[in-house]
């Protein structure tokens, strides 16, 4: 194809792309550079807000907690999603029966807004009404019976299960495919060398599911550094309890829209601007390890 | 050379976008906030007596208070009888989300006449935008109660900007049911009274205190209700606001000790429950007493109809610098004139009526809320107990009402303070020491 | 972003995995299954909520949140959707999330095959400007599109919404749908070309047929979260009757606090078109997936 007419094939996306994503979003970078009455734009300040994210409380104690709980939540949501995640693909690998009713099953609570999810699992799991309390006292677990999203310790981890839970769906489609793609001569030439399922797995099957594991990861990596609706709903904006559930965006919705500050836009938008960069040189570092690795399996 | 070109047009696009789209420059809006300070000016000072109806047009009013819609407009539909050329929109928005709405629409065009607003610290960003017209001397609030004045004030220049619509106020409900059950008779006039009628619920096997610790915003309310005479309330208000006292002060290290030595009342794993559960758990009958706001009346009573409730002032706790119980309150809800409405006049003749006992009555009568206008009465007798013990006893929300003016708020400060004292993370002098040391990044005691 | 570039593969993406391998049994036998059908119920678990709750009444629910719905009352939908003006929310919210949906897919499709077949460095920026997208978290930038909105007087339109919406979904959509244009071999449009096609008709009958289960997949998975978002149109609507189901929703919440079957009623509604839309697309996904993944 030729560039020009290549040009006029990409132009339509450019446009929108151009006008309603990047613009807007250069144009909040833009607004951390200024300090604000309200939503009266002041003069330039340079980096004046960036210095206020990191030396003036509350911003120098909650901006490293909340990337910290932000990676947790990265961290956590890898390490369920690429053992279960991954488990119940492989469990699922040869049942073409019911492979595809399952599949669609998993999907479901993806399907419904994640404020609903964490409405319904407060309900679940609230100390008083409960179910599932309920349930481990009567089975004789009362020792488990903890108040899942109250304790600060527990609560981060009882988010990340319940937002892997409700994203499991996709993991298992995207490794399924990918072990759909694995020519079957390969397995096949293990088994007959007389291989286990987790011998084969192990040596066969899993250095060539990397590179889905890699795109996996870096797409998690995007959507936990965002993360905003589900800890919303379960934790307030203030990340309850004591701040246990706070993430970046949390952060950015109290500085902008809940507090007193007449600077809140300009403080922010410095805020979004971290966050950006953040995601945008974490996300590059991913690729380019990941880049290497598969240069290094290619060879 | 082509390729170049479609860039260019692309860039160009993007150039003037950006002329047309950036949000007013300060000078821009200083000068419109100026422009209709003086027009109203002018015509405050011309007569504040000017015949009613006078002034006409639409009228746009946006609110927050989804649930009241029809209230609203029937309370507004009595204006436009005897203002015949006013037409009045209601138009109301989720609540969680307002702030956004609020700040983008009054921004831009299109956007509303009147304006609910958020009041005391969270005015002020709205303030600071030029969007609000001040009505000094065209609305008349005297007689009206200090703290709710403050509320509509801005904290740099001083000026009123809104008309406040309602007052909350902070104090105990009870279940009167099981107050009878446990052989209570009344409810109690000193703290040994109190901490014997909760040791009488308990025994009963109910929870005596219902609290929602997992929603953080609710234990600087907790904290109010149950210790306010502890740390001195509206003296140590003005102490702290002149810099004699800090958070750190004693009393008020001794006030969270109150609400920590209440924990067993509160029921087990209580930093897991949710504000919506313990307002079941009282709804329900599971639990004796709820501190919470006025506010909590109508669902309370809509949950349950059967519910037989009382509110009391909780007496002061032992060691208490002040005896007297207090009912700690502040202002919820305002109404401001934004700067861009094209029918200002109207708009201002419409504000002058929200400040008179005429609208008050009808916001009682038909919102079901305490009126921020002196003077109304009350058919629910509830309703007038409350308004009565504020009256007589008022003292502010002070974590609210006065330190919410920068960022981290006092309420956030305080709320996830009190949880980390609930589960045992922190003790109380730690959670004192962390409010002030938060709120020193913005708050400069005298001024 | 290169993990899933893949340069060249010999056959167009089979459309479903072979099925030859009934020989091997499945992986896990007996306990796999009940382990599988085990999980199937967690994740069912919020679903089968919604419906129980909404067909209690009220006062059930106040009482025990989590009871049994016996017996049935399907009163709560009768109110939802008359009173809750459901109907018209529906009509919106299919309007909006089909228009967007349709935008971003057009675009990104159009513009996947253009970088996955020009050669340049200025189209390798362009395609490393549109994954930069991916990265951007556009609710945090809800004042600046206020403000542009605004002066374009795209305020309280939906036309504004799919644009917006449009917009979003093209970095996720190219980035999915031009890993798989690389893998169609170049020889088909050869032909087409010495058939005497032009670009666009080769686009069109030629190649758009082949990556089908890649737009479908798009499709879908940028449908959800459209169709879930409440921010962007409760900020940038005014008119009521141009809301769609989320926001309606909302108000509806607040209107109807105390009245929580008719809301799970409501939630049951909203949710149905998704799940009869993910179960009519899950083969195409899948197809889609797997060509997209392998290497």
């Amino acid at each position: 194809m030729r560039r020009s007419t290549g040009l006029l094939f990409v132009a339509p996306a450019l446009l929108l792309f151009g006008m309603f994503l990047l613009y807007p979003m250069l144009t909040a970078f833009s607004y951390s550079f200024f300090s604000w009455g309200g939503t009266a734009r002041g003069g330039f300040v340079g980096l004046d807000n960036f210095v206020t994210l990191f030396t003036k409380p509350p911003f120098t104690t909650q901006v490293p907690r909340a990337l910290l709980h932000n990676v947790l939540f990265f961290a956590g949501t890898m390490l369920i999603q690429n053992t279960v995640g991954l488990g119940i693909a492989f469990l699922l690998y040869r049942r073409n029966r019911t492979r595809r009713a399952l599949q669609t099953l998993y999907a479901i609570p993806y399907l419904v807004s994640p404020i609903v999810i964490g409405y319904l699992w407060t309900l679940l799991l609230s100390p008083n009404f409960g179910p599932v309390n309920t349930l481990l006292g009567k089975i004789g677990l009362e020792s488990l019976a903890l108040p899942w999203l109250g304790d600060p310790d527990l609560a981060i981890w009882v988010v990340i299960a319940i937002s892997v839970w409700q994203w499991i769906g996709f993991p298992v489609l995207l490794y399924g495919a990918a072990l759909g793609g694995i020519p079957e001569e390969l397995s096949e030439a293990a088994r007959v060398d007389g291989a286990g399922h987790w011998d084969t797995f192990r040596r066969i099957t899993f250095p060539l599911l990397v590179p889905a594991i890699g795109t996996v990861s870096v797409l998690t990596f995007i959507f936990a550094m965002e993360a905003f609706a589900l800890p919303y709903a379960i934790g307030g904006s203030i990340g309850n309890p004591a701040g246990a559930t706070d993430f970046m965006s949390l952060l950015f919705y109290r500085t902008a829209f809940d507090s007193g500050d007449p600077n809140a836009i300009g403080v922010s938008s410095a805020l979004a601007t971290l966050l950006f960069i953040v995601i945008f040189g974490g996300a590059l570092a991913a690729t380019s390890v990941l880049r290497r690795h598969e240069q290094k399996i290619t060879a | 050379m082509n390729r170049n070109r479609k860039f260019l047009a692309v860039t160009g696009l993007a150039a003037v976008l950006a002329a047309a789209c950036s949000p007013a420059s300060s000078s821009d809006t200083t000068s419109s906030a100026a422009a209709g300070g003086d027009a109203s000016s002018a015509a405050g000072g011309g007569d504040a007596s000017s015949a009613a109806g006078g002034a006409s047009g639409d009228l746009t009013i946006w609110s927050w208070r989804v649930e009241d819609q029809k209230a609203y407009e029937k309370i507004f539909a009595t204006y436009t009888a005897s203002h015949p050329g006013v037409k009045i929109t209601v138009k109301t928005f989720k609540s969680t989300e307002y702030n956004t709405i609020l700040a983008t629409g009054l921004a831009g065009s299109d956007g509303p006449d009147i304006a609910q607003v958020r009041s005391y610290g969270q005015l002020q960003p709205t303030i600071e935008s030029g969007s609000l017209v001040p009505l000094d001397g065209k609305v008349d609030l005297t007689g009206w109660d200090e703290n709710v004045i403050k509320s509509a004030e801005g904290k740099k220049d001083g000026k009123l900007y809104s008309v406040p619509l309602a007052v909350q106020t902070l104090q105990m409900f009870y279940n009167k049911d099981l107050f009878s059950s446990a052989g209570i008779e009344a409810p109690p006039t000193t703290w040994a009274e109190f901490t014997d009628d909760i040791s009488k619920l308990a025994a009963k096997g109910v929870t005596p205190i219902a609290v929602g610790a997992k929603d953080g915003w609710t234990l600087p309310i907790v904290h109010q209700v149950l210790a306010t005479p502890r740390f001195g309330g509206t003296a140590f208000e003005t102490a702290v606001l002149d810099g004699s006292k800090t958070f750190t002060d004693k009393d008020f290290v001794a006030s969270l000790d109150v609400v920590n030595g209440l924990k067993d009342a509160f029921g087990k794993n209580v930093t897991g429950v949710a504000y919506t559960d313990a307002q079941s758990l009282f709804t329900n009958g599971g639990a004796a007493m709820f501190p919470g706001g006025s506010f909590e009346l109508g669902f309370f009573s809509n949950q349950n109809p059967d519910l037989k409730m009382g509110v009391f002032q909780v007496p002061a706790p032992d060691g208490s610098p002040s005896d007297t119980p207090v009912t700690p309150g502040y202002a919820d809800g305002a109404f401001g004139l934004s700067t861009k409405s094209k029918n200002s006049e109207a708009g201002l003749e419409l504000l002058k009526w929200m400040a008179t006992k005429d609208f008050g009555q009808q916001v009682v009568d038909e919102v079901k809320q305490l009126s921020a206008v002196p003077g109304v009465t009350y058919s629910d007798p509830l309703l007038q107990q409350m308004a009565d013990n504020y009256k007589n006893s008022p003292t502010p929300y002070l974590l609210l009402t006065d330190f919410r003016y920068g960022t981290p708020s006092g309420t956030d400060l305080l709320g996830t303070g009190i949880q980390q004292l609930l589960l045992g993370d922190k003790d109380s002098a730690a959670v004192a020491k962390d409010l002030q040391d938060g709120l020193a990044a913005w708050f400069k005691p005298g001024s | 972003m290169s993990a899933t570039e893949i340069r060249t593969r010999p056959s167009p993406p089979p459309v479903r995995p072979q099925r030859h391998r009934s020989v091997t049994k499945p992986v896990g036998g007996t306990i796999g299954s009940v382990a599988l059908w085990t999980y199937a119920i967690l994740a069912l678990l919020p679903l089968v909520l919604m419906v129980t709750n909404s067909f209690r009444t009220n006062a059930e629910l106040v009482t025990d949140p989590l009871g049994a719905p016996w017996p049935p009352n399907g009163q709560s939908y009768r109110v939802a959707w008359t009173d809750g003006s459901m109907a018209r929310y529906f009509v919106n919210s299919l309007i909006i999330t089909f228009g967007a949906v349709l935008v971003s897919t057009t675009v990104a499709t159009m513009a996947s095959y253009a970088l996955a077949r020009v050669k340049s460095r200025w189209f390798r920026g362009i395609e490393a400007l549109f994954l930069s997208g991916l990265m951007m978290p556009i609710h945090l930038a809800i004042l600046p599109i206020f403000y542009l909105f605004d002066a374009l007087g795209l305020i309280d339109s939906r036309l504004g919404l799919i644009l917006l919406y449009g917009a979003s979904g093209v970095p996720f959509s190219i980035f999915v749908i031009a890993t798989f244009f690389r893998q169609v071999p170049a020889e088909l449009e050869e032909a087409a070309a010495l058939d005497g096609a032009n670009a666009w008709q080769t686009f069109v009958r030629i190649m758009l047929p082949l990556v089908r289960p890649a737009v479908v997949t798009v499709a879908v998975f940028r449908f959800v979260p459209i169709w879930n978002d409440f921010l962007f149109p409760l900020v940038l609507l005014r008119d009521e009757t141009k809301y769609p189901l989320p926001v309606g929703l909302t108000k509806f919440f607040a209107e109807n606090s105390a009245n929580y079957s008719a809301i799970f009623a409501g939630l049951v509604i909203t949710t149905i078109p998704l799940i009869v839309l993910f179960l009519l697309a899950t083969r195409q996904i899948v197809a889609g997936l797997t060509a997209g993944m392998s290497k």
